[in-house]
Formats: C-alpha cells, structure tokens, sequence
C-alpha cells in the first residue's frame, strides 16, 4: 500500500492576499494621497499628517484588497474623512465665510448702472463653448479646470470642493464649515461665475 | 390699463434680469426655487439666450465636477518629498502594536 500523502493539500481556494505592508502603501500611495490632501488643505505639512493619519487608520482597519485602485479608492475615503475633521476642527478657530470674493461690481460680469443694468457686459456675456463633453477625455482640459479651481480663495475652494467636487449636502457643508445655508449658496454661486469665466477664457475661447 | 397690458406688465415686474439669472440658476441646483424665483427665472429664460447658454454651461461643469472627481486631483509626478516619505515609512513601522 502506497505511503500516505505526508504534506498537506496547500492548494489556495482564492487567491492569497497578505495583510497590508505599510512601506508599500507608502510607496503606492502617498505621493497621490498627498497631492489629494494638499489640493484641499493647501499646507503642506497638514497634508503629510492627514495622510499619515490615514495610512495609520487603514492599517488599524485590517482590509486587504485584490488590487491597488481598491485600495486606493478605500484609503482616499478614509483621508477624506480625516480632512473633513480637520475643517470641523478649523471652523471652530476661524471663519470659513467669504464674502470679498467677486463681490465687486467690477468683476462680476454684469452692468451695474444705466438701461442695460443687471445684463450680462459685452465682453463678458457667455460664450458658445463647441462641445464642451469632448473635453472631459482630454487631459488638457482637466489641466486648465484644476489650475482655475486652484485660483479660487481658500474659503471658496473648500466650498466648491465639499459640494461640487465631493458632493455633501447642503447642510453637511453648513455644519462642516460652520457658515449660513445663505452665505454658502452665495459663495457657491461666486465659485461656479468664477470657475466658468475662467475655463472660457483659458479652454473654449482663447482667443477672447 | 387692459387686461394683456396688466398680464405684460406682471410679467416683467416678476422677471429676473441676467445678473438675477445667474443666482437664481446656481441656486437651483442646491434645491428647489421659491415660486416667485422659479417663475421669474422660467420667464427671464424664455427671453434671454444668454443666461439660457450660462444655464448649460453650469450644468456642465456641475456634473463634469462630480463625475470626474478623480480627475481633478493633478496626476503630474511629485508630491511627498524623499524625507517625509521615509519618515511617514518610518512612523508606520514602528506604530504601538493594536
């Protein structure tokens, strides 16, 4: 009679995953989860600690994934959530309110005076914009949109980031930030006149 | 004053301008416009191509935001400097065991 099998039968069922190395994270991960951070905080060494607040958050949650953009995916979640900490934490300190930005009656695109007041001014009415969809495959068109939402003030950019980008409630960014329902729908209205005009200018029209 | 005559002049009382428009339009997309707002913007709208164009130039942007949202992170080369990156490796490694 044949000798038993003396190993054991190690055929894996699924595929085998380990537990997540935190160097590899790091090195996978950081630099995207970095610039991610730094977009929204714009300091960088609060971005470094958000980030390492994540990784050390993941690391406690004990997931593995199959791939990477899982995993990266899972860890932009969690990092999202410690930046939303740091801005409950800020607006305790300080006013996330803006009323300045594109207030002036100069800038703002309209006549203010005269017949035609409340019309668009001549040389800022909207442009046509040719197929604006074919943009959204073209790298160079999601240049030209970060560099006009990099441009926008800081109290302005986390209000468009929050409700635009990230796409919270009303009253979730309210509670966030600490501002008015009110001063939120004005400073989101000033972001996306700014936003536009700029985008025409530097995308669909450059020639204006 | 007839009756037409009253129902134009209603209207135009009731109408938003462009300037109006463009509150009113960014504020629709945070939630439903009082009635007044709605009715006014709904008139200015029919009138003006302007704000009309504005309208769908909101939109766009609006969802390409959203949609896109990855898309909005700079994918260019660079972020962590070597230093801060072995001391993120370091801080890891060395975290108090759970």
């Amino acid at each position: 009679m044949p000798a038993p099998d003396p190993t054991p039968d190690t055929t894996p069922v699924a595929p085998a995953v380990s537990p997540p190395d935190p160097g590899r994270w790091v090195d996978d991960h950081g630099d995207y989860l970095f610039r991610f951070a730094l977009a929204r905080l714009r300091d960088e060494s609060r971005a470094e600690d958000a980030v390492q607040e994540t990784f050390l958050a993941g690391l406690k949650g004990g997931r593995t994934f199959a791939g990477r953009s899982a995993e990266r995916t899972w860890l932009t979640g969690i990092l999202k959530n410690k930046i939303y900490d740091h801005f409950r934490k800020a607006s305790r300190e300080r006013s996330f309110t803006d009323l300045e930005f594109y207030s002036g009656e100069e800038e703002d695109g309209f006549n203010h005076d005269g017949p035609a007041a409340g019309a668009w001014t001549p040389d800022r009415s909207p442009g046509e914009w040719d197929d604006p969809g074919a943009g959204l495959d073209q790298e160079v068109f999601w240049r030209a949109y970060r560099g006009c939402a990099d441009k926008l003030p800081r109290n302005i950019s986390a209000v468009f980031q929050l409700r635009e980008v990230d796409g919270l409630e009303s009253r979730e960014v309210c509670a966030l930030l600490q501002i008015s329902e009110a001063n939120l729908w004005v400073m989101l209205h000033r972001a996306r006149m700014a936003l536009r005009h700029c985008l025409e200018v530097n995308w669909f029209d450059k020639t204006r | 004053m007839t009756f037409w005559k009253k129902l134009w002049s209603g209207c135009a009382d009731l109408s938003l301008d462009c300037r109006q428009a463009s509150r009113a339009q960014s504020d629709a997309l945070e939630g439903p416009l009082p009635a007044s707002k709605r009715t006014g913007l709904w008139i200015h709208l029919r009138l003006c191509a302007l704000c009309r164009r504005y309208g769908r130039q909101l939109q766009f942007l609006h969802r390409a935001a959203h949609d896109h949202a990855e898309s909005l992170t700079d994918p260019a080369p660079g972020g962590l400097d070597p230093a801060a990156r072995e001391r993120m490796k370091k801080q890891l490694r060395e975290r108090p065991p759970e």
